[in-house]
């Protein structure tokens, strides 16, 4: 747990709900938490494209708001409750914004791919209703270098579909 | 890119984070919402022996309603202020500065103190915070002391914060009524830095004549940069095209921004006018509408 | 769209087989792998651009707590032999080529802001990152060598000290009737055009890990690559291994756009400590690395001297072709190759009679000059900017002067310069269709009323043909030299499922997806029961390039197509034995073998499989029971790709903002296999010219120093600065009876940027604005309006 004023360097107990599960560890206190869900939980669905904040792939859910994983040290995570693109499946079954992305061939090499999805589901969850314009406010932190867009932000407006006309649930 | 070994602090209260400052002072950094500094620690460009994570102090995260002004805590969240009733009813021209602020997950975790005491001359806050003459309220276990806008910008990155300080909160002034408000950026990109960018807020008197002008600039220079003569050519006018026009070459004219990768001198001076003007064109707009 | 049972396949948007695993976080990208006691690698790199290196001292970094290692110039150069690249495509053998061998880390001199200069090996990228801190190094500064003018000045210093100079590379060419050309033309149109330095940017940068078995004396090397067999041959002799005992594994590639068909220094040096350490080691770049040192591209210029008919008709040319070739050549591409393609791609579908070129490529203390997606598209840019400033100059409409000068399909010339057939070239119907779209004469009418209420509109047009593969050119051989032949094998399992193996290096080509498609129709069984693998250089068949050159369309396609058809051979002439019927009188569906209008007659095909293993018997002695079929192709007879673009813009005229109003896409790709994965392609691909033209800069500062080492300076599109895209195709020329897929990997990034240009100056025409350069930002095009002064 987190020291009351006190000082760590190293080795920091921390535990954290990630994906509905209590995760106890022990990690430096330099540690990100983007480092934090690959390495020592082996969650490597969630990339580092630029380690500045600027790209995108790390994005990952904090009590539910989309962050940069890669701004956030894991140590600050403690007690929070985290949901990377692991975790957003219900065993063999995508998420509605998953098979959304699938059905509207939204990217290509997939490196960017985690962290569209779990900004579109933090946009969509907020806003089910989110027009085109919307959607690209709402990515425009994402950098994709393969699919020029278009097609991820129709998976986004087609998962918004899903919510509004088959009962989708985020 | 990996942060340099560093000694972390996660005080509870306001008066743990003082008291760190005072042992600490320069060798610590406050770590608020971490979407400047951690990327700093990334490049190695940042190298604190201790950080000092002020986010789990609760009282710094608060949004309240004080004699009129708005009092926005240290720690208060971008989002919070975009999700905030309050900030759209008591500080419009703050509310519609905030979307304008990186993108959503910046948001998710950047906070109004952060912005200010990072004092990079041209992101949106330090420019709405000279524009609404908003005050910062400072402490140490020195005490408290109340920092006008105008004198909390120092240079790039540079503020009036002292080594053992802390920024607790930040009060905005009423909001005249019926003002309107408008802010334009030059930027690359959506969501980038502005290569310069311009926030205004105008009042309309009897006649439709200008009655309170404010005009800040950013991205112009190593502070934030009020346009006073420009807002003292406004008042008594009408809002035309031209005495907008004629305002912003008064804003525009004396700045000599830096060259960058972004564009020369000249061109920066450029398009601070062209921010300048549109933004007092859409206060200009919204003032008429709400008269 | 997903239901396709009893439907061809080809043709049609199947999902991708690929999607599932990378949405749900389970790719498995370079960083992604871990393996047992394995290391960390972190490279200290040159802060300055030009350097004579005194001294280096690592003591301090050695000492520190995790760190394994360090390794220096001088230990590369005990314990490798270095490259001189370019050696195993032939280019040590082209006249006025210069390629100095290098290390892996700089041994004597840095030549550039990035150059690795020591690798320092440790438990974590944490830890290693620290280490650097502590390394000392002396530099003696020398004069940096940043433009063309640097590079050509005698009395600069020259990078390398064993060469006289900075040339790179000098050549000259001669095609056609250049001189009859300029004899015939009315008048001659000069301009001199430049190109920037920009670069590839896949999301994920480069990264390796050298895993060393020393009892097998047996290189394990995982990469992200687009060519892993290119891997294995050249890093063979730098680390003193064979090339048989080297392993390249590589999984999920996250976007390569030709910077990952090279082979890097940090490659080598990663492998060597693994090596020497005798323990895997893991190098992954990260994004302020990627920038400065994983490899640039584009900077060339050409001054031209174009012969032009009155009627706007262009002859001939002649060119005076620069590139910038940055510090180190490429392997196996090295940068300096690439300046002529300046003038062989000028030509494209246009009628030209002749050209004439030289071409000079120099170093300089920039970063390596990678292939980047179409390394010939300056040639691209140069003709149909080059259209546009003679339609300028005379007065004419650029899709008038267009209809004059691309060639029509039948009428001479019947081919280009070089000697490939203009066959089935579809330039003139993209072009008429593409300007029926955008309603050309329409767009004229709201530009000038939108002019009237200060609004800056314009059009843009260009049209591009691309060798993807290619025609077959009558009297010479296909296959072989740096693209050749394409290998394929395909086999049957038990279970029924079809086992596709290729050579190819999919990175977002989605190609798990088309070479199935092809496969289940040519077989008669569900997409889903084709599994194509890839990747591991044990058991997939040798290419230089495995993914490149938009080749995979044609060649990949092609070679599982045809080994497809002769396993379905095999399978209709056993089921003929074991039903005792005639192979003509069986059909394939569904998975199963079956005699024609006798279902009952049947045997799925994993049944087939179990019965040839496990029960020959009941097959004649001496049946030939082989159900593992290699097939080579050569491409066939090929075939063009190519299009037109059509871009629509507005330009704030006071601030220099773009915007892209309008993208229109008529193109000529032969049958899509997958349409979406067609069209995937030409929108990754306009929208990184879209990045080129407005946003995106390998800027360097005079000094050499590189300005543009983070994602806050290198500015890539983003969702707002892009467009939604129309995509049309036109009905395509077939001059193969069986494989009539074409590449369309470049397609969008070659044309592109020459549409979009054309488009800014068409809006800024009546301003004065004449554009000789690909770059536009903001700044810049208020300097060529005369709002601000030119820097």
């Amino acid at each position: 747990m987190t020291s009351q004023g006190g000082a760590t360097t190293s080795g920091q107990a921390i535990a954290v709900e990630v994906n509905g599960t209590e995760r106890a560890a022990t990690v430096d206190v330099r540690t990100t938490l983007a480092d934090f869900l690959r390495e020592h939980l082996g969650l490597t669905g969630t990339h580092l494209g630029c380690e500045h904040g600027v790209c995108g792939a790390c994005t990952v859910l904090v009590d539910g708001e989309p962050v940069r994983s890669c701004l956030m040290l894991a140590v600050q995570a403690d007690g929070s409750s985290v949901v990377t693109v692991e975790g957003l499946a219900e065993g063999n079954a995508m998420h509605p914004v998953q098979e959304a992305f699938w059905e509207s061939f939204a990217f290509q090499c997939g490196f960017c791919t985690p962290g569209f999805v779990m900004s579109a589901v933090a946009l969509l969850r907020e806003n089910p209703d989110a027009d085109e314009a919307t959607v690209r406010e709402a990515l425009s932190g994402n950098l994709c270098r393969c699919s020029g867009y278009q097609t991820i932000v129709e998976g986004v407006l087609a998962a918004g579909r899903k919510v509004r006309e088959e009962g989708a649930v985020l | 890119m990996k942060t340099p070994r560093f000694e972390y602090h996660a005080p509870r209260t306001l008066d743990e984070v003082l008291n760190l400052l005072g042992d600490l002072g320069e060798e610590a950094k406050v770590l608020a919402g971490g979407q400047s500094l951690v990327p700093l620690l990334a490049m190695r460009l940042a190298r604190p022996e201790h950080v000092i994570d002020v986010n789990r102090v609760p009282e710094l995260a608060r949004i309240d309603e004080r004699d009129g002004a708005l009092v926005l805590g240290a720690m208060v969240r971008h989002r919070q202020v975009e999700r905030s009733p309050v900030v759209a009813a008591r500080s419009p021209l703050l509310a519609g500065a905030v979307p304008f602020i990186g993108h959503v997950a910046i948001r998710s975790r950047g906070t109004i103190g952060g912005s200010l005491a990072h004092a990079d001359a041209s992101a949106e806050l330090p420019a709405v915070a000279r524009a609404l003459d908003a005050e910062l309220l400072v402490r140490s276990t020195r005490g408290d002391r109340v920092v006008a806008a105008e004198s909390f910008f120092l240079g790039h990155f540079t503020t009036a914060l002292e080594d053992d300080e802390c920024l607790v909160e930040v009060r905005v002034p009423a909001w005249p009524t019926g003002a309107g408000w408008g802010i334009y950026e030059m930027v690359r990109r959506h969501g980038d830095f502005a290569v310069a960018g311009a926030v205004a807020m105008m009042a309309l008197g009897d006649g439709g004549t200008i009655a309170d002008a404010r005009v800040s600039l950013f991205g112009v220079a190593d502070v934030p940069v009020r346009a006073q003569a420009a807002e003292s050519a406004l008042l008594g006018q009408a809002p035309t095209s031209d005495v907008l026009d004629a305002a912003a070459a008064v804003a525009a004219d004396p700045l000599r921004p830096a060259s960058d990768l972004h564009g020369s001198s000249a061109y920066r001076r450029h398009v601070a006018r062209v921010a300048v003007r549109r933004a007092l064109a859409d206060a200009a707009e919204r003032a008429k509408e709400a008269a | 769209m997903t239901d396709l049972i009893g439907a061809r396949n080809v043709g049609a948007r199947v999902k991708r087989a690929e999607d599932p695993r990378i949405l749900t976080g389970r790719g498995r990208y370079i960083d992604d792998v871990v393996l047992p006691g394995m290391l960390h690698g972190a490279f200290l790199r040159s802060t300055v651009a030009h350097g004579r290196l005194r001294s280096i001292d690592v003591s301090a970094a050695r000492e520190l707590p995790g760190v394994v290692a360090v390794f220096t110039g001088e230990d590369m150069a005990a314990l490798s032999t270095p490259a001189q690249a370019g050696q195993t495509i032939g280019m040590t053998q082209v006249p006025g080529m210069k390629l100095p061998a290098v290390y892996g880390l700089a041994t004597d001199k840095v030549r550039f802001v990035g150059d690795p200069i020591a690798l320092v090996v440790a438990e974590s990228r944490y830890v290693a990152e620290d280490a650097l801190d502590l390394i000392d190094i002396d530099v003696e500064m020398l004069e940096p060598i940043v433009t063309y003018a640097d590079a050509l000045d005698p009395a600069k210093p020259p990078l390398f000290d064993e060469l006289a100079d900075n040339v790179a590379y000098r050549g000259e060419m001669a095609l056609g009737d250049v001189d009859g050309a300029f004899a015939r033309a009315a008048r001659v149109v000069t301009a001199s055009i430049s190109v920037h330095r920009h670069q590839p940017v896949p999301m994920e940068g480069r990264g390796s890990i050298g895993s060393w078995d020393a009892a097998e004396g047996k290189m394990t090397f995982y990469t992200s690559t687009q060519s892993p067999h290119m891997v294995r041959q050249l890093l063979a002799p730098q680390i003193g291994v064979p090339m048989e005992q080297i392993r390249v594994l590589s999984g999920d590639v996250g976007g390569g756009f030709g910077l990952k068909n090279t082979v890097f220094r940090e490659d080598v040096a990663v492998a060597v400590a693994a090596k020497a350490l005798e323990r895997p080691v893991k190098w992954v770049e990260d994004r302020m690395e990627h920038l400065a040192a994983g490899g640039q591209a584009r900077e060339e210029m050409a001054d031209i001297e174009a012969a032009v008919t009155a009627d706007g008709v262009l002859l001939g040319l002649r060119m005076d072709n620069k590139l910038n070739a940055g510090a180190y050549p490429s392997d196996p591409f090295p940068g300096a190759m690439f300046v002529n393609s300046l003038a062989t791609a000028f030509q494209g579908p246009t009628r030209i009679e002749g050209l004439a070129a030289t071409s000079t490529s120099v170093f300089s203390n920039k970063g390596t000059y990678v292939s980047y997606r179409g390394p010939w598209a300056t040639g691209d840019f140069l003709r149909e900017r080059m259209l546009d400033v003679v339609a300028r100059e005379l007065d004419l409409d650029p899709l008038e002067v267009r209809r004059r000068n691309y060639v029509v399909r039948g009428e001479p010339p019947l081919a280009m310069l070089t000697g490939q057939p203009f066959a089935g070239v579809t330039t003139r119907e993209c072009l008429e269709q593409a300007a029926a779209i955008v309603d050309w004469d329409g767009f004229r009418r709201r530009q000038a009323e939108a002019r009237r209420d200060g609004r800056y509109l314009g059009i843009g047009v260009a049209s591009y043909l691309e060798a993807a593969p290619g025609p077959r050119v009558p009297g010479q051989l296909r296959g072989g030299g740096i693209l050749g032949d394409e290998t394929t094998h395909v086999w049957l399992e038990r279970d029924g499922k079809v086992v596709v193996v290729t050579q190819q290096h999919p990175h977002g080509q989605g190609h798990q997806t088309t070479l199935a498609q092809v496969v289940a129709d040519e077989l008669g069984v569900a997409f889903e029961d084709v599994e194509v693998r890839y990747g591991d250089t044990d058991v997939t068949p040798y290419a230089l390039v495995a993914t490149g050159g938009s080749r995979a369309a044609t060649m990949a396609n092609g070679a599982v197509l045809h080994a497809s058809r002769e396993l379905r051979q095999r399978v209709l002439s056993l089921a003929a034995e074991l039903f005792e019927a005639s192979a003509a009188d069986l059909e394939i569906s569904d998975g199963t073998v079956a005699v024609k209008g006798s279902p009952a007659t049947s045997m799925p095909l994993g049944e087939l499989v179990r019965v040839v293993e496990e029960e020959p018997g009941r097959l004649p002695a001496g049946t030939d029971t082989e159900l593992k079929v290699t097939r080579v192709f050569d491409g066939g007879e090929g075939g063009w790709s190519g299009g037109t673009h059509v871009c629509e813009v507005e330009v704030d005229v006071e601030t220099g903002l773009v915007h892209v109003d309008r993208y229109v896409v008529v193109e000529d790709c032969g049958v899509p296999v997958n349409p979406a994965i067609v069209e995937g392609q030409i929108r990754g691909g306009v929208t990184q010219a879209i990045g080129a033209v407005l946003l995106e800069r390998s800027a360097y500062g005079d000094d050499g120093q590189f300005l543009a080492s983070t994602f806050m300076d290198y500015l890539l599109p983003t969702t707002t600065e892009v467009p939604n895209f129309e995509i049309h195709h036109v009905d395509t020329v077939p001059l193969d009876p069986d494989v009539n897929f074409r590449g369309v990997g470049e397609g969008g990034m070659i044309v592109a940027p020459a549409a979009i240009t054309n488009a800014i100056e068409d809006a800024l025409a009546t301003l004065g604005v004449r554009v000789r350069e690909q770059h536009l930002p903001p700044a810049r095009l208020l300097e060529l309006i005369g709002t601000v002064p030119a820097e």
